[in-house]
Parts: structure tokens; C-alpha cells; sequence
């Protein structure tokens, strides 16, 4: 088979399989469960302590809650299909084999990004009926670029604490953390400029800070000519996560060759 | 009762080791309240207010931290327990799982207290909230039902969970619909009327209002008892529930082969 | 009294496929066991992977209820007293699960002790005991997530066995152990026996069986098929000698026409490997089959023969097959 036919082949194949092994839900009821219900009651948590506080406007929460699941695939879901590797015993047999790390590092990728943008559209509608959205002025081709560069970026976060949870039993809690503190650090419950100057630039250090903005002024009918530097630095940030991690695993399974350290812990 | 009370420090203890003292319990203790309490207070800044309010975004986020404690090592026990082989081994010992459970359960609402003890002491130490005019003795025996309160819900839970191995999934469903309906963070009274109604049978939303009440001084001393009352009357309800749940729990599992997770 | 009955025991599990339309699927782990054995006894069940065993072992130790049947311990009935049972049983099941990996050995026999209401001064010299017992007592204060397989099995012998139980119940003990640490806990297995304790084995190991047991149930698809003692086991398939014969690759062709000429005296087995062919004929008359073999015998075309009894394993393997074809 010619190289690139292969390479192709394994991305999907191995991406659909390492979804569904490491990742899918047995039952409707636990994959709703999971994608929706935390996020969607923490999203009423925060509208009502808005409201608590003088907020009475809720849809820039409801927005940005909207705008983080996303997330939960590309960071919380490709760490769990990269760190489960090693928790179910696999990750010996991974590395031992000739699969190109390029094809089954990056392509488990795939399926989340398919699975958050269609988590942004289920949840939309909720959104519109709820809430009373508006999306009469959207701009809903860059909205769904936007919607879409969020997905790919996050999974780059996703691969370096990927490689984390693989190092480190403790990986996952940091994880867990750092999707927490997206409601803070990310535009999802208020504007980042709002955010002491520390605080501010770790969040435009981040993927998904800008994509989020750029989505939020689509919704509003912005243009590409406003969205391009938002659109263009998120696609840096992604790419720069992206080969980070990348090169991280590479890095790390060089060493764990003459260590063992992904095989002992 | 010496043979309870030594049963009760041994499970205690391999509690705390096992399940308490883990990085887990960081992110629930601390983190997640931290960051809670942190996004009430910049949305506060952005309503235009000078100060956050303590009672609720400080302590409040205490009091979650309280909440997710308990919720999630209650729950994860249980599925710790039978991932790993040894709930079938606690099941047939003769030590009934009911007692384990429920000294478990009050080793994880003690250790959760320290969420609460942080939350109060960021809003005296950095906020200078002041005790001064709070009646002390109904604040702490608003505490002592507040942790009546998770206790027996504790139970509750971890009975439940024992029932299947799919009950778990529930869980995901549980620790942030109790906190947006019962309170934590916001009086109840935030809620439409019609959601207000879905806390009634929840007692941890009575013991908050009669210690938010408390601490804000804004409360008459019959609708404290009032309040007392109900959560204990609710979290009895659920104890009770608990015990009756404990053997149709025992002869379920045993029956489907939901002991182990293989 | 027995200590152990079954009787038409049964058990049926109900699982579930697919995702949105999900169908009941009923599999029957156990169909029909019946069996009763005897105080002191050490009784062993035999049976390949999914025949139900450890299920029959779980019904026993009060882990599962039946679907049907009924079964007594020690005169306790199953499902009516099973907090009684369960003070008087002690049970391991194979692998490395059921255990605090983060706690020592020694917390985690405590924290057994403790669910089986040991009295402390009894535990305090108990423990130990169980320990050393066991080849663990200079571990002891070592996490249990450092032990190998082999030691986590053989902690958990201690476990069972801290509040002296009348009835042990071994699901597979010496799985993925070692040889010499097989045959210590085999001794351990016999010493308990000797001690008075009733045994209730599972293994898949038939010289355990054959070494141990005073009698063998086989199970195959959730029945007993076979139940006696070892000799009287061995007898029932017929009694039969083995000629074990090796012959080189070349010579196959030559050494299975003289074979051909048998047929109807003895039933073969055959293995082949790249370069030679090993041949297990069960005959009545091994004398028959060595006099047709001799001129091969003279030729020296055979590399390797042997005539011996008809092991435990054989006797199981043609109990299986013979079961598996009724099935």
C-alpha cells in the first residue's frame, strides 16, 4: 500500500477506535450525562450568581458555556484517549509497534472534533429556546469557522496534557483543573479584560481565548476583515500547542526507551 | 460500643489513606470553590459592585466545596470499591456494607469541613468579614445539621451506587444540580418560584438557608427552626430510605452480578 | 452435616447490547450443579474457561444468588442465613484484585480483621501469624502495590484464613504464580486440609487436582459432567495406557501406515513441528501396538517412545471433548 494511502488509512481507523475505546459512552443516557449535564448546570450556577450579583442580561454566560464544550473533548477527551492507553495496559503495545506516531498521535483528534462542534450544535438550539438567543444579525459562516478553529485548538491543549497524564498518575487532576479554569481564564463568563494583567495574558496564552471572542462577534455580525487577526492568532496558538505536544510525546517515548518511564509508573 | 468505635478508627483511617488524602480532594476542597467563588466575584465587579458578597461567593463556594467532597468520594467508594475486586469482598463479609458506609461517609464530610473552614477564613482573613452580631450557637448548630445533612445523603448515595454499575452515571447529573437549585452560592429565593419546589425534599437547602440566614443576620428566630427542622426531617427521610434501600441493595447486586465490574 | 450442599443450583445473567435499542441477552453460566462435600474434605472442580466455576464458587460464598436451587454451608441455608455463612467461610478468587494497593499488607489484614470483628489481642497475634505463614511477614509493612502478583495472591490465603474459617473456598490459587511458590502454597493447601479445614478448590492445573483432591467434579457448560475421585476418574474413560511415540518427519508417512494396521485397537493424537511428529496412542494393549512397531523399532525411525498411564489431564481433556460433542 503506498505510504500516504496507509498514513490516511491509520489516522481514521485507529481515531474511530481509540474514540470509542477510551472515550464513547455505553448509553444515551451516559453520553448526554456527560457532554451535557455538567457543563449545562454549571452554566445555570453561574447565570443565577449573575443574577445574584446585578447581571440580569444572561446570554453572554450562556455564549460562552455554549463555546467551552469544545473543550471537553479536545482537552479532557484526548488526554483521557491518550492517558487511558497506559491505564488499560495498552500503551506497550502502541509503542512497540510500527504504526507512524504521527498518524495514531494526531489522529486521535479526529472523532472529538467532530464531537464538540456537533455538541455547539445540539446545544444552540437548546440556547434559542431557552434563553431566547438571537441570532438574527449572526454571521453563521464565520460563526462555524469560528466554532471550529475552537475544536481543533483545544485538542492541541489537549495533546500536551495528554502526555502529562501518561507521565504522571496524578496527570488527570491537573487536567480536570485546568478545565476549570476556563470559566475564569477564557472569555466563557466574562469579558478577559476584566482579569488582573497576570491573569489576562495566561489567558491569551491559551487556545480557545481568541476563537471564543471571534465567535462571540460573529454572533454579532461581524466580518472576516474584524475576525481575521482573532481567527489568525488563534490558528497560531492552536498549531504551536499542536506541535508542542507532538513533539513532547516524541521526546518523551525517546526517553521512556531508555528509561521505561512510560511502562513503570 | 468499644467494637463499634474500633471498627469506626479503622475504617476511618484506611479511609483517609486510601481516599481522603489524594490530590482528588485538592482539586474538590479547593480549587474548584476557589475557582467558583473567583467567577462570582468578577461578575460581581462587573455589575458594578465595590465588594463581593461573602456569605455567599466566599463562603458559598466553601460550602460547594463541601458538597463535591462528599458527592464525589461517596460516590467514587463504591466504584472504586468494585472496579478493584473488593466489593464483593465487603459485601460478603459479615460486616453489613450499611455500617462501612456509613462511617466512610462521615469521614468524608469531617475531612470536606476544611473546605468550608478555608472558605471562611479567606473571607475573614483577606475580606475581613467580621462574626461580630452573629449568634454563634445557632451558626454552629446550623453547621453540626449541615453536616447532619450530607451525612445521611452520603449514605443515601453510596446505597444507590451499590444498586448498578451504570448508577454512576447519575452522579455526573447530581453535584451541580444540587448546588444551582439549592442555593450554594445565591439565596434560593434567585430561583423562579416553580424551581425553588424541586429543593423542598433536599435538606442540605434548609440547613443553608438557616446558616446563610445566620451569618447575615437577617433571620427570625421561628423560620430558623423552621428551617432546622426541615432539613432534619428531610435528611432523616433520606437515612431512613437509606436503611430500607441497604437490603433491597444486598439481595439486588447479588443478583445480577453487579459486584465487580468484570 | 455437610459442609457444603448445592443443589440444582442455577444462576442466569441478564446483560445488555447495543446503544439506543438496547436487547436482553439471558447467558446461562450455571445450568445444574449439584454436589455435597464432606467435612474436612478437599474437594476440587475442574472445568475450562466460562464453565462456570468461579460463578458456582460466588453462589457458595453468598457473593451471588442463585437463579434457582438452593445449597447449604455448614447446614446454613445460601440466601436465608448468610450473615451466619459468611462468619464460618473464607474464599480468594484468582488475580491481584481485592486489595488496598496503598496500604501495607499488614493495614490491609487489619482492615479485614476488623470487618470480620476480630477480637484486637487476637488480631494483634493472628495477623502475624498469617503473614509469616505465608512467606510475607518481612513485607509486611510494604505497600501492597509493590508486590508481585504471586504475593498479592498469597495475601489474600492470609486474609481468608484471619478469622480461622471452617469452609475455604480457592478460586485458582496458584494462577500466575511461579513453580516453587505453587508448590508452597499446594503445601499450604494440604496442611489446612490436614488441620481440619473443608476446601473447595478451582484450578485449571491438573496435577494440582490430582495431587490435592480427594475428589474432582468436572464442569463444562454449567454442569457437573464428571464427579468421583482421581483413580476412579482415570478409570472411567477406560483403562488405558499411553504410547507416547517421536518420529522424525520423514518417517511420519512410514510410522502411520503401521499405525493404519491398529485401527480400531487405539485412538491417536497427533503434533506436528517443523521437523518432527509426536503421536499419543490410547490403547487398552500397549503391547499390541509396541509388537507392530517394532520393525520400525529395528530401523531406528523412531527418535522417542514412552508407554505410561493415562494422566489426570487426559482424562479431563477427553471428558471435555467427549461433553462438548453431547453439547
Amino acid at each position: 500500500m503506498n505510504p500516504v494511502k496507509r498514513w490516511l488509512r491509520l489516522y481514521f481507523i485507529q481515531a474511530w477506535f481509540s474514540y470509542r475505546a477510551l472515550f464513547a459512552w455505553s448509553t444515551p443516557f451516559n453520553y448526554i450525562a456527560s457532554k451535557l449535564g455538567f457543563p449545562f448546570f454549571s452554566m445555570l450556577l453561574f447565570i443565577f450568581l449573575g443574577k445574584y450579583v446585578g447581571l440580569n442580561d444572561p446570554v453572554y454566560i450562556v455564549i460562552g458555556n455554549i463555546l467551552l464544550l469544545p473543550s471537553l473533548n479536545g482537552v479532557m477527551g484526548i488526554s483521557m484517549t491518550i492517558g487511558g492507553e497506559k491505564q488499560f495496559g495498552a500503551l506497550s503495545y502502541l509503542l512497540g509497534s510500527p504504526a507512524p506516531r504521527s498518524a495514531v498521535f494526531v489522529g486521535r483528534a479526529f472523532f472529538h472534533i467532530i464531537d464538540g462542534f456537533v455538541a455547539v450544535l445540539i446545544a444552540l438550539p437548546i440556547a434559542i429556546l431557552v434563553f431566547h438567543l438571537d441570532l438574527t444579525q449572526t454571521n453563521f459562516l464565520w460563526l462555524a469557522l469560528s466554532v471550529l478553529l475552537i475544536c481543533i485548538t483545544s485538542t492541541g491543549l489537549g495533546f500536551v496534557m495528554g502526555v502529562v497524564t501518561l507521565l504522571s498518575r496524578d496527570g488527570w487532576m491537573i487536567t480536570s483543573t485546568l478545565a476549570l479554569a476556563f470559566y475564569v481564564l477564557i472569555g466563557v463568563n466574562f469579558p478577559i479584560e476584566l482579569l488582573p494583567p497576570v491573569l489576562k495574558s495566561i489567558s491569551l496564552a491559551l487556545p480557545m481565548t481568541r476563537g471564543i471572542q471571534a465567535a462571540r462577534m460573529a454572533l454579532n455580525g461581524a466580518h472576516f476583515a474584524e475576525l481575521a487577526p482573532l481567527l489568525a492568532g488563534e490558528v497560531l496558538i492552536g498549531l504551536a500547542y499542536i506541535i508542542f505536544g507532538y513533539a513532547l510525546f516524541r521526546g518523551v517515548e525517546r526517553i521512556s526507551f531508555r528509561n521505561g518511564a512510560l511502562d513503570n509508573l | 460500643m468499644l467494637d463499634f468505635l474500633r471498627f469506626a478508627r479503622q475504617q476511618i483511617s484506611v479511609q483517609l489513606q486510601i481516599r481522603t488524602f489524594n490530590l482528588y480532594s485538592l482539586l474538590l476542597f479547593f480549587i474548584q470553590p476557589a475557582i467558583f467563588s473567583a467567577v462570582g466575584m468578577v461578575l460581581s465587579r462587573a455589575a458594578g459592585n465595590a465588594a463581593p458578597d461573602l456569605v455567599y461567593t466566599v463562603i458559598g463556594g466553601g460550602i460547594l466545596g463541601m458538597w463535591s467532597g462528599m458527592v464525589f468520594t461517596s460516590t467514587y467508594d463504591i466504584r472504586s470499591d468494585r472496579r478493584d475486586g473488593i466489593l464483593e469482598l465487603l459485601i460478603a463479609s459479615p460486616t453489613s456494607l450499611r455500617r462501612i458506609e456509613a462511617v466512610r461517609t462521615f469521614t468524608n464530610i469531617t475531612a470536606s469541613l476544611v473546605s468550608l473552614l478555608v472558605a471562611v477564613g479567606a473571607a475573614v482573613a483577606i475580606f475581613h468579614f467580621s462574626f461580630n452580631g452573629i449568634a454563634i450557637l445557632r451558626l454552629l448548630l446550623a453547621v453540626v445539621i449541615l453536616l447532619y445533612s450530607l451525612w445521611c445523603l452520603g449514605v443515601f448515595l453510596a446505597n444507590f451506587l451499590a444498586w448498578s454499575r451504570l448508577s454512576g452515571s447519575l452522579v455526573d447529573f447530581l453535584e451541580l444540580p444540587m448546588a444551582f437549585l439549592c442555593g450554594f452560592m445565591y439565596p434560593i429565593t434567585v430561583l423562579p418560584q416553580w424551581l425553588q419546589g424541586f429543593s423542598t425534599v433536599v435538606p442540605v437547602r434548609w440547613a443553608l438557608q438557616a446558616l446563610d440566614a445566620t451569618l447575615l443576620k437577617n433571620q427570625e428566630i421561628s423560620q430558623y427552626w423552621f428551617h432546622i427542622g426541615m432539613s432534619l426531617l428531610t435528611a432523616t427521610t433520606f437515612w431512613l430510605t437509606s436503611l430500607w434501600l441497604d437490603r433491597k441493595v444486598h439481595d439486588h447486586i447479588r443478583l445480577t452480578g453487579e459486584l465487580s465490574s468484570i | 452435616m455437610n459442609a457444603i450442599e448445592a443443589k440444582s443450583l442455577q444462576k442466569v445473567f441478564i446483560t445488555r447490547r447495543g446503544f439506543w435499542r438496547q436487547k436482553r441477552k439471558s447467558t446461562i453460566a450455571v445450568e445444574d450443579v449439584s454436589f455435597q462435600v464432606e467435612q474436612g474434605e478437599l474437594f476440587g472442580v475442574l472445568g475450562p474457561n466460562g464453565a462456570g466455576k468461579t460463578t458456582t464458587v460466588k453462589m457458595l460464598t453468598t457473593i451471588l444468588l442463585p437463579t434457582q436451587g438452593s445449597g447449604s454451608i455448614l447446614g446454613h441455608d445460601l440466601v436465608k442465613d448468610t450473615s451466619e455463612i459468611r462468619k464460618h467461610i473464607g474464599f480468594t478468587f484468582g488475580g491481584a484484585r481485592g486489595l488496598y494497593g496503598r496500604l501495607t499488607a499488614m493495614d490491609n489484614l487489619r482492615y479485614f480483621a476488623e470487618l470480620y470483628a476480630l477480637d484486637p489481642l487476637y488480631s494483634k497475634k493472628r495477623i502475624p501469624e498469617m503473614l509469616e505463614m505465608v512467606g510475607l511477614l518481612d513485607r509486611s509493612d510494604d505497600r501492597v502495590e509493590t508486590f508481585s502478583s504471586g504475593m498479592q495472591q498469597r495475601l489474600h490465603l492470609a486474609r481468608a484464613l484471619l478469622h480461622n474459617p471452617d469452609v475455604l473456598f480457592l478460586d485458582e490459587p496458584t494462577v500466575g504464580i511461579d513453580p516453587v511458590g505453587a508448590r508452597e502454597l499446594r503445601q499450604m493447601v494440604k496442611s489446612l486440609q490436614q488441620a481440619g479445614k473443608t476446601i473447595l478448590l478451582t484450578t485449571h492445573y491438573m496435577a494440582e487436582a490430582e495431587e490435592l483432591c480427594d475428589r474432582i467434579a468436572i464442569v463444562n457448560h454449567g454442569k457437573i459432567v464428571a464427579m468421583d475421585t482421581p483413580s476412579a476418574l482415570r478409570r472411567r474413560i477406560s483403562p488405558e495406557s499411553v504410547v507416547e511415540i517421536t518420529v522424525s518427519q520423514e518417517n511420519a508417512v512410514v510410522i502411520e501406515e503401521m499405525i493404519k494396521k491398529l485401527d480400531g485397537k487405539l485412538r491417536m493424537e497427533s503434533i506436528s513441528s517443523l521437523t518432527e511428529q509426536h503421536y499419543s496412542l490410547f490403547t487398552p494393549e500397549p503391547e499390541t501396538v509396541l509388537e507392530a512397531l517394532s520393525p520400525a523399532l529395528q530401523t531406528r525411525s523412531i527418535q522417542g517412545l514412552q508407554v505410561r498411564n493415562q494422566t489426570m489431564e487426559d482424562v479431563y481433556i477427553a471428558i471435555i471433548e467427549e461433553t462438548s460433542r453431547d453439547a
